[in-house]
């Protein structure tokens, strides 16, 4: 079966798609907190020097998050 | 301005991470404020002296930046703990909600979590410079009719607005501000437990009743029967926290952000900015490292070589200002007291306050164009790797500076392992403190030495640190057990200049607290030293003196004489007796009972070495020694007179007690051990008990003297 959705970690540089939903509840807390919301249009900037990190840009701002964070955060196809 | 029971009015700025909170702080109060950073004052939070146009005054107070009141790190905890706690110290009669501008729509969530706690509260749109430069207007009015609020533009940069910002807000404390609706309608769910937490806990507004309920598990000040009253509601409830949290969020972003987006006008299209371009560089896979490292090792230069051109005249001008006092005073003991027990101590503080205020200055500036964000961001996983969390390489930076403000700022890490293992290793950083030890014990260890091989060292010294920490790090990584969440998320905020009044305001807050601690400290310590160095068991000083007074030769001279009186009469005294009872524990070091004291002493704080060493052979040494290298000092040329005389002490064998064993284990010693009351202070509150503070001294030291211990076993004593 095909997956109906994709991680930031698929995503390639400079690529951007738009949030669906969150895997974790309490890092969904903490996201949406921060203006990660469904809906919103998520950018991969580039993966951290050494990994485990991505820096992204939802809707203008720039945040870094953790592997397991940014695999948290559900994107449309 | 007052309140019924006649004390200030109290008002707190509050705001997202990154909104110029404490921009807006250093305008409203300049240098009215003062910081609960060290111990003694046992405040979380900046407050200073808010005046009104009309000449009331209010307690302002500045709460750590947070985006909403469901906080994960400690530090965001306490903005939730003061404002769901009418009866906190810090409860605020009314609050200033700082928002940025230029991101509007991702700035409003805690807002109006805020306005649903019914606290009277004035909007305040920061960064209107920024603003306007990006072509967004904002309709202050409607904004305000929508929320009922006042809203101001304004900017803390600039300055613009601020008065009108003060009459909005005195404006408010007059009226109370309006009665508004809920801008969250609880849910279903939530409001049943909102009812029942109202009725059991008479409670009066039903928001803070749901956030008790949300947070009954840790909120401080809960009794223990209130938070068992709470529990069994969310259990009977069956009320799903997190989840409720998460639909509360997206349900308020979801009726404010047609209102910001009715009352801002936004250019559609988004430059590539500045801060991209930059950041193309800084957080390259191959040049942000490198970079990151280039920066360090600045910084690093920048202590070491602007010690050239500080240390000396600092140095030179006290020592200048000690003999003036000296030989204008009469000869009594106060006059000895001052000049051979406060002065040289306080020298010892006074040499290297240049230092840790170019070391606040560097790293201030680091922060303030948000360039620490990245070096976290970069290093999450390097510091994960020794247990702890990217925020740590803040704390681990600010400890090269001093470690209390560093372990302050480890409240950002929301996992207590991680930001326990933080707390536990800055303190190995060598922080400026060491700074003066170092240049005083590396020429005493490598005498001959070239002055790069000098440098090599002392640079050396704070690779030992950091490899201590990191080492310490990874033990207690495979010790410590915690099912505490860990987060990076973090917002990386846009560079900009640093704003320079913020800049010169922290570095000034740090340097006067920290002299003003330390201060303190090395004041005590010499007149404690000097007491007890002056005195005696009855007539033992007396007895001393005679003895070397009749077995001197006859030919000697009156300086020699005097110098070998006052010897004995130190060896003689209480500091001599407690000196020679730790001996024969430090003696495997390789230290005799001077350094001992000195040792004893700087428990209180490392810096006191110096000043210890000083105020012990200026009281054995009554004769000046030549300073032959007043001009042209090089940072480990100076303390001239202080090395001199340790360089020609002996052990009572004859043996010179500074050797190369010695020196290096009295480095390493100082590397490693923990000296400092101020940290352990720090370490106790921030850990909220003994335990961490005794633990951290006995293995920090302990491995001082293991290390020590085979330094001077392996080294050549020469
Ligand atoms: N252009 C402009 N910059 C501002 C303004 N206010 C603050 N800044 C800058 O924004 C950055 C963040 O400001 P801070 O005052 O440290 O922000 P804060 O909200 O206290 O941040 P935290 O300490 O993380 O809570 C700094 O570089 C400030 O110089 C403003 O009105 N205009």
């Amino acid at each position: 079966m095909q997956r109906r959705y994709r991680t930031i970690p698929d995503l390639k540089l400079n690529e951007s798609a738009l949030t669906l939903a969150f895997t974790d509840p309490a890092l969904a807390g903490k996201l949406t907190a921060m203006g990660v919301l469904p809906g919103a249009r998520i950018e991969l900037v580039r993966p951290a020097p050494f990994g485990k990190a991505y820096y992204i840009k939802v809707d203008g701002v720039r945040l870094a998050l953790r592997e397991e964070e940014a695999a948290s955060i559900l994107l449309e196809i | 301005m007052n309140d019924h029971s006649g004390k200030l009015l109290k008002i707190a700025l509050i705001g997202n991470p990154n909104s110029g909170k404490s921009t807006v702080f250093n305008q409203l109060t300049g240098l009215r404020q003062k910081t609960g950073n060290f111990p003694g004052v046992t405040v979380d939070m900046k407050e200073g002296r808010l005046r009104f146009p009309s000449g009331f005054e209010a307690t302002l107070i500045d709460l750590p930046g947070t985006y909403s009141l469901y906080p994960t790190s400690s530090d965001e905890k306490i903005v939730t703990t003061v404002l769901t706690n009418p009866q906190d110290d810090f409860y605020p009669d009314a609050l200033v909600y700082v928002a940025d501008a230029t991101n509007l729509e991702k700035h409003l969530l805690l807002f109006t979590q805020l306005l649903d706690l019914d606290l009277p509260i004035v909007l305040a749109l920061n960064m209107s410079d920024t603003a306007a430069e990006a072509g967004i207007k904002v309709n202050t009015t409607k904004l305000a009719e929508r929320f009922s609020v006042p809203v101001v533009s304004i900017s803390g940069r600039t300055g613009e607005n601020i008065q009108k910002l003060l009459h909005e807000l005195e404006k408010l404390l007059k009226t109370g501000g309006a009665s508004i609706p809920p801008f969250y309608p609880l849910r279903d769910s939530e409001k049943q437990v909102s009812d029942a937490v109202q009725l059991n806990l008479s409670v009066d507004n039903p928001y803070r009743a749901l956030l008790l309920a949300h947070h009954h598990s840790w909120l401080p000040f809960l009794p223990k029967q209130e938070r068992e009253t709470l529990a069994a509601i969310v259990q009977t409830k069956n009320f799903q926290s997190l989840k409720a949290q998460v639909d509360e969020t997206l349900d308020r972003f979801d009726r404010f952000t047609p209102i910001v987006r009715q009352t801002i006008l936004q250019p559609s299209v988004e430059p590539a900015t500045f801060t991209d371009r930059i950041d193309a560089f800084l957080t390259h896979r191959w040049f942000g490292p490198l970079i990151f490292f280039g920066v360090m090792l600045l910084v690093f230069m920048a202590i070491f070589f602007g010690y050239d051109i500080t240390g000396g005249w600092v140095e030179n001008g006290t020592s200048a200002i000690v003999d003036i006092i000296g030989n204008s005073l009469p000869d009594n003991w106060f006059a000895s007291l001052l000049t051979k027990g406060v002065l040289p101590g306080l020298q010892g503080v006074l040499v290297f306050v240049p230092q840790i205020a170019l070391l606040f200055l560097l790293i201030t500036i680091l922060e303030e164009v948000g360039y620490m964000a990245r070096a976290v961001f970069i290093f999450d996983k390097t510091m994960r790797r020794f247990g702890m969390n990217g925020r740590s390489i803040v704390a681990l930076i600010g400890g090269g500076a001093c470690a209390v403000p560093a372990i302050m700022g480890t409240r950002t890490i929301s996992n207590w392992k991680e930001r326990l293992i933080t707390v536990m290793v800055t303190p190995f950083i060598s922080c400026s403190a060491r700074i003066p030890v170092y240049l005083v014990l590396i020429p005493v260890a490598l005498p001959a030495s070239s002055w790069w091989t000098k440098a090599l060292i002392f640079g050396g010294m704070y690779f030992f640190g950091l490899t201590a920490a990191l080492g310490a790090a990874f033990v207690f990584k495979k010790i410590l057990r915690t099912s505490d969440p860990s987060y990076l998320a973090l917002e990386l905020p846009v560079y900009r200049m640093p704003h320079w009044k913020n800049v010169w305001l922290t570095v000034w807050e740090k340097v006067k607290a920290f002299i003003g601690g330390a201060g303190k400290i090395i004041l005590y310590i010499s007149i404690a030293l000097w007491i007890l160095g002056n005195s005696g068991p009855s007539g033992a000083l007396e007895n001393a003196e005679n003895n070397v007074r009749s077995t001197a030769a006859a030919d000697i001279s009156q300086d020699s004489l005097n110098d070998m009186i006052a010897a004995k009469r130190l060896e003689a005294s209480f500091a001599g007796i407690i000196g020679k009872t730790i001996e024969p524990a430090i003696l495997p070091l390789g230290y005799d009972w001077k350094i001992g004291i000195a040792l004893l002493s700087s428990f209180a704080a490392r810096e006191v070495f110096n000043g210890t060493m000083y105020t012990i052979y200026s009281l054995e040494s009554v004769a000046e020694i030549e300073e032959s290298e007043a001009q042209n000092q090089r940072p480990f040329e100076r303390y001239g007179r202080l090395r001199q005389q340790m360089a020609s002490d002996t052990f009572d064998n004859g043996q010179h007690v500074y050797t190369l064993a010695t020196g290096i284990s009295l480095l390493i010693f100082y590397a490693l051990a923990m000296q400092c009351m101020s940290t352990l202070a720090v370490v106790r509150r921030e850990t909220g008990s003994w335990k961490w503070p005794v633990f951290q001294f006995l293995f920090m030291s302990g491995l001082a003297y293991l290390c020590a211990w085979l330094a001077y076993t392996f080294l050549p004593k020469v």
